[in-house]
């Protein structure tokens, strides 16, 4: 709860140098790296309606213009409409003794209209007929550029289909001029226009070349429409008149009167799964079902990362030293080494480029079609300023494994420790000492630095090729926010 | 404060609420429990079929240039006041089909015409004239005009009134004749 209600006191350095709290960072247990939102690709896995829990895939949602066909925004606050039934004769209410008499011939019908529980903006206001369904079958509003929205889209479609046969052309002239490949058209002789020639059908290219010849692009025109004569003397009703964001809400009308209101589709909402751009393996991925909040893969820094937390600290004042508590989890279900040291102690990442075996480079080279650049992570150094040091403590701690019974056994163990103040179950609480630069100014922000040492145990089924190391040891550098320096 | 509380038939006014002053419910109106309504500056009257719910208070402020004897505070029919809104009122008269939304409140020097929304927490403190069918909502106070009056809450007075006698102590409606009312009285009433 803290995590979402207080600053990020403590912050960790992705593997990308950027800082985050633990809770927005996963880990790669296949690269056994930190990694954040910034440095892995996001991916879409199913588009749904946040409202109706409709879910469909993406190739119906384009159709369909990322939007649910069955939900309605309200045009005046945007909030979700609801649907409201009404009887549709409104007979003055019959008395039950003695209204026998006219009562069966004509039996009340259900009518729906749509209504907004926030701004109680119904369809009626903008004269929308009442539904004798509930869901489904409101009028349509056409689109008044409709057409030149599709001859838009049939140009750019054609220009994007040519750009990519020239693509494939240059790539095939490439491949001629090695001359050492033989790809499959050159040996059969055959280009897909040339089998499109044989088979009698229209060249492919003709068509979409007809489509960029006929187009005409729009042209800027210099006489527009006078304004208005009473356009200056005309009490103004802001009542009447819609605002920016509901004009905007519905580009295609814009409507200047809140009389033309229309309720705008519901726009779709998307389930993402992360993926590590370094081994392309999935770091999160949700269940496909929308109403379901879980995920099937969910690898996320806060169960494989020891958690910093900080109990509390003494005023920082510069050229002193202040105690600082802090505690430390292991989220993990096997026992952790820890050991603490200053940041700039953290050995080199070796570049284990290992002489690597020839099916490996047969896959690279099968991969090089997928732009590498694209999907290469940015890294850079983290920039942070300390302005404390932690008295680092010599000598490893030992941190139990995570045992959810123990919860509620509360023997809190006292090592009679200079260092270690309590220990329970996988937390461990620590008296540590900050040194202040002298230099420090007041009011600065107090901040210091330090790096943990820890083993991980990886659980990933060894695959059969790679020789699987089980235990490892990690490095992690977490960044403590200790208020503001006291002179 | 003299205490003079006037309940018409069909009335149903819960015991554990803060009544104070001369105040006058009309015949259908529901007052929830907790609610107050005090009538220091003149009497209140509140007409029929009205829902006042828990925590909403009705103030007819006393004010300096206050008439002898004071003019009173009317409600009009069919209005909804949600659970902890705030009407502040020197005196005058309050529409029909209204709805003072979940800790609205509207202060003084505020004139409220029908068929209004007041958002929940919008804060209505300037002087200022509601026009009929005028619905206020959101933080910023946005103002939208409404084609037709609030839909009526018959159907959830009548389950109230059905209700509220099972589950509270009730004060006994003590007016047994229609008192003359101003309005003129366009519900047709209840069998
Ligand atoms: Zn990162
Ligand atoms: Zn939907
Ligand atoms: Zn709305
Ligand atoms: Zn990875």
């Amino acid at each position: 709860m803290a995590y979402l209600t207080q600053l990020d006191y403590v912050k960790y350095i992705c593997s990308c140098g950027q800082l985050k709290p633990i809770t927005s960072l996963y880990f790669c247990r296949h690269c056994l790296k930190i990694r954040c939102g910034f440095c892995i690709c996001h991916e879409v896995d199913s588009h749904y309606c946040a409202n109706c829990l409709e879910n469909m895939p993406s190739s119906e949602a384009r159709l369909k213009k990322n939007r649910c066909s069955s939900c309605f925004d309200c045009p005046s606050c945007f909030h979700t409409l609801s649907t409201r039934a009404t009887l549709a004769q409104p007979r003055q209410p019959v008395d039950p003794a003695g209204g026998d008499t006219k009562v069966e011939n004509k039996q009340p019908k259900k009518m729906y209209y749509l209504s907004c529980f926030n701004c109680r903006w119904t369809s009626r206001d903008v004269g929308i007929p009442d539904q004798p369904v509930a869901s489904g079958g409101w009028p349509e509003r056409a689109n008044p550029f409709a057409t030149r929205i599709n001859q838009l889209l049939d140009y750019y479609k054609a220009i994007a289909l040519q750009e990519k046969q020239e693509k494939l052309e240059r790539e095939r002239k490439k491949f001629s001029i090695r001359g050492k490949y033989i790809t499959l058209t050159d040996k059969t002789g055959l280009t897909g226009a040339m089998a499109r020639n044989i088979a009698g059908l229209p060249s492919n290219e003709a068509g979409s070349s007809s489509a960029i010849a006929n187009f005409v692009a729009s042209q800027a025109s210099e006489e527009v429409e006078q304004l208005p004569d009473d356009i200056y003397t005309k009490e103004v009703n802001l009542k009447q008149i819609t605002s920016m964001p509901q004009r905007l809400a519905s580009p295609e009308w814009q409507p200047a009167s809140v009389a033309r209101l229309h309720p705008v589709a519901k726009l779709l909402s998307v389930k993402r799964s992360q993926r590590c751009r370094a081994c392309d393996h999935n770091l999160t991925k949700p269940e496909y079902n929308p109403g379901s909040i879980k995920f099937k893969i969910e690898l996320l820094a806060y169960y494989h990362v020891p958690e910093v937390k900080i109990i509390s600290h003494e005023p920082v004042k510069p050229g002193e030293k202040t105690a600082l508590l802090v505690k430390l989890t292991n989220p993990t279900g096997h026992e952790m080494q820890l050991r603490l040291l200053q940041p700039e102690d953290i050995p080199p990442v070796e570049d284990r480029e290992e002489p690597r075996s020839i099916e490996k480079s047969l896959e690279r080279s099968l991969n090089l079609e997928k732009d590498a650049s694209a999907c290469r992570a940015i890294e850079r150094p983290p920039s942070y300023a300390a302005s404390s040091v932690v008295a680092t403590p010599v000598g490893a701690l030992t941190l139990a494994q995570r045992d959810d019974a123990a919860e509620y056994d509360d023997d809190t163990q006292h090592d009679a420790d200079h260092i270690i103040l309590w220990r329970k179950s996988n937390k461990l609480a620590l008296r540590l000492e900050v040194t202040t630069d002298a230099s420090a100014a007041d009011g600065a922000p107090a901040s210091t630095a330090f790096a943990i040492e820890y083993s991980y145990r990886n659980t990933v089924p060894p695959s059969s090729t790679a020789a699987h190391h089980r235990d490892h040891t990690l490095y992690t550098t977490v960044l403590l926010d200790l208020g503001k320096v006291h002179a | 404060m003299s205490y003079n509380i006037k309940i018409q038939p069909g009335g149903t006014v819960c015991e554990d609420c803060t009544l104070e002053g001369d105040i006058t419910i009309g015949g259908g109106t529901v007052i929830h429990p907790r609610v107050t309504i005090i009538a220091e500056g003149g009497p209140i009257i509140i007409a029929e079929y009205c829902i006042i719910e828990e925590y909403s208070t009705i103030i007819h402020k006393k004010s300096d240039k206050q008439e002898n004897p004071p003019k009173p505070l009317f409600i009009g029919a069919h209005n909804v006041f949600e659970v902890g809104c705030k009407l502040e009122s020197p005196c005058g008269h309050v529409g029909e089909s209204n709805v003072f939304e979940c800790k609205s409140f509207v202060g003084v020097d505020v004139k409220i015409g029908s068929g209004c929304v007041i958002g929940a927490a919008c804060q209505l403190t300037a002087p200022q004239t509601l026009v009929d069918n005028t619905v206020i909502w959101g933080s910023e106070h946005h103002i939208r005009e409404a084609l037709e009056k609030q839909p009526s809450q018959l159907l959830q007075l009548d389950f109230l009134s059905k209700v509220m006698p099972n589950y509270h102590r009730l004060r006994k409606p003590n007016v047994h004749k229609r008192q003359p009312s101003r309005q003129s009285q366009e519900s047709s009433p209840k069998p």
